[in-house]
């Protein structure tokens, strides 16, 4: 039976047909951006471009045409194809890696919301996106669990573990509604990278203890105690990592538990300044012209707090941005979408906390008198539906007389929920 | 109680410009039989906070409508 590449929903691909699409490839495009994100033609793109040294930027399929211009991009710049003069033929997995090791010069650019202003670009180096990755014969029989966004730092990461060791990737994302204990039971899934979210909703239906189960890594939200209790408590045998990850350095620092270790071979890299503010130096990150450092240190705006000189905690994140199940939002992007709609007046943004999603979407509105409070409600949900990706969309509105501000001016970006006062937390 | 319950969750469809439901079944599955996806559930769980004081998923998950009934007549 030949190696499996990829198993997404009722398609499997094996690495021979990922080298058949490969050496049947004749044009490329700089942009990949794949209509429903489909795991397999974006990796195979991924992959293609690296083979052809043509860096390439990745946009998520679902961004709406009104998403695509604030990152001052069309559909037709994205869509646009080039033929490819020399065509490569490859014969194995082996040579197609090797090459792909050697590209050093090959780049990838991502898209994140940035605190203020449009999204910001950051471009990755090949050496900076695979940094992580562990290779040798004790991966070789991992199978991975494909439990992100196959467009985002998280998924790429995982991918080229999965890729660079020869495994089976099991593409199981979709905010939860894919049943991964048949997954995990059916291709004997070894190892599971997810959000704090994924996990809290997946693992709720399962019904037996995965012994085989040897890796478990979770991040891009606060560290949640009770989840790791569950997590051992369902697969015994594996090793729990917590992840802290930016899109713009990658994954950075990794736990058992709330508290991070500070490697040597990166200790000289990381700052923390007298206000607990983490600080991270130049090398660490992706390149933008919209990461501001100041010399050669970026600041990530997050709050830690220091537990032994090798040790430390995450407190809070510095900005404004929402966290909904390990995807940032940023609310002004929100709002300037949801200005747009008539009889709206002004509008603020908030994350709201709860136990599922870490924080979720709300809006306090005002709004021109004589609109009817339900037509109106239905008219933004449909507005924000139609112009942002489903997590962004806001999922409570609430009627107010004013919008707050602060003695700066700044709107007060304070949610009013009954347990959930606070800022976000990543 | 239950009647809060159909008023909530129908709300949160109309809203969603999708097709409301006319009956709640305790035995009904949040995720199977509401297709509720993790963003509704969470929409769900703020609301029932916003209404009854109770925060649904505090101590681990909830799966059927009568789960949900038992957590908020405990609170």
């Amino acid at each position: 039976m030949e190696k499996l590449f990829l198993a997404c929903g009722l398609k499997e691909y094996s690495y021979s047909d990922l080298i058949n699409d490969l050496n049947n490839m004749i044009s490329y495009s700089p942009y990949i951006y794949v209509q429903e994100n489909d795991p397999y033609e974006i990796f195979l793109r991924i992959i293609h471009s690296i083979l052809y040294q043509q860096s390439t930027v990745i946009l998520d399929g679902d961004f709406s045409k009104y998403e695509l211009e604030r990152l001052g991009l069309n559909l037709i710049e994205v869509t646009k194809t080039y033929t490819i003069d020399n065509v490569k033929v490859y014969r194995s997995m082996h040579e197609v890696n090797e090459e792909i090791k050697n590209k050093v010069d090959w780049n990838v650019a991502l898209y994140t919301s940035g605190t203020t202003g449009k999204p910001k670009k950051i471009t990755h180096k090949f050496d900076t996106i695979t940094r992580f990755v562990k290779q040798g014969e004790k991966y070789e029989k991992d199978v991975w669990a494909m439990c992100y966004n196959t467009t985002h730092i998280a998924g790429i990461q995982v991918f080229f573990q999965s890729l660079f060791n020869k495994n089976s990737l099991i593409y199981a994302f979709n905010l939860g509604q894919i049943d991964l204990e048949k997954l995990i039971v059916k291709y004997g899934i070894t190892s599971i990278s997810a959000t704090p979210t994924y996990y809290r909703m997946v693992l709720s239906n399962f019904k037996e203890i995965h012994e085989n189960v040897k890796n478990i890594t979770f991040g891009g939200e606060k560290f949640d105690q009770s989840l790791k209790i569950s997590i051992d408590q369902l697969f015994p045998n594996a090793k729990v990592t917590n992840v802290y990850a930016t899109t713009e350095g990658g994954s950075l620092f990794s736990s058992r538990g709330e508290d991070f270790i500070v490697n040597s071979n990166i200790s000289q890299l990381i700052r923390i300044n007298e206000l607990n503010e983490l600080w991270l130096h130049k090398s660490l990150l992706g390149q933008s012209d919209h990461i501001h450092l100041d010399g050669d240190w970026y600041n990530t705006g997050d709050l830690v707090e220091r537990v032994t000189e090798e040790l430390f905690r995450f407190v809070s994140r510095g900005n404004e941005m929402i966290n909904v199940g390990g995807y940032k939002v940023n609310p002004i992007d929100v709002e300037a979408v949801i200005m747009q709609v008539p009889g709206v007046l002004d509008c603020l943004v908030m994350g709201r906390e709860n136990k599922i999603t870490g924080q979720l979407i709300v809006v306090n509105v005002v709004k021109e008198k004589l609109v009817d409070d339900k037509i109106l409600k239905q008219l933004i949900k449909a507005h924000a539906s139609e112009h942002l990706q489903e997590w962004k969309v806001p999922r409570l509105i609430n009627f107010v007389e004013e919008i707050k501000t602060t003695r700066t001016g700044k709107k007060a970006r304070i949610c009013s929920g009954l347990l959930s006062q606070g800022t976000p937390e990543d | 109680m239950k009647n809060k319950l159909l008023d909530i969750i129908n709300e949160m469809m109309e809203e969603a410009g999708t097709s409301t439901i006319e009956e709640l079944k305790e035995e009904m599955s949040l995720r199977d039989d509401l297709k509720m996806d993790s963003l509704m559930l969470a929409e769900l769980t703020v609301r029932i906070e916003d209404e009854f004081e109770v925060d649904l998923f505090e101590d681990g998950i909830v799966r059927t409508v009568a789960e949900v009934l038992a957590k908020i007549e405990r609170s």
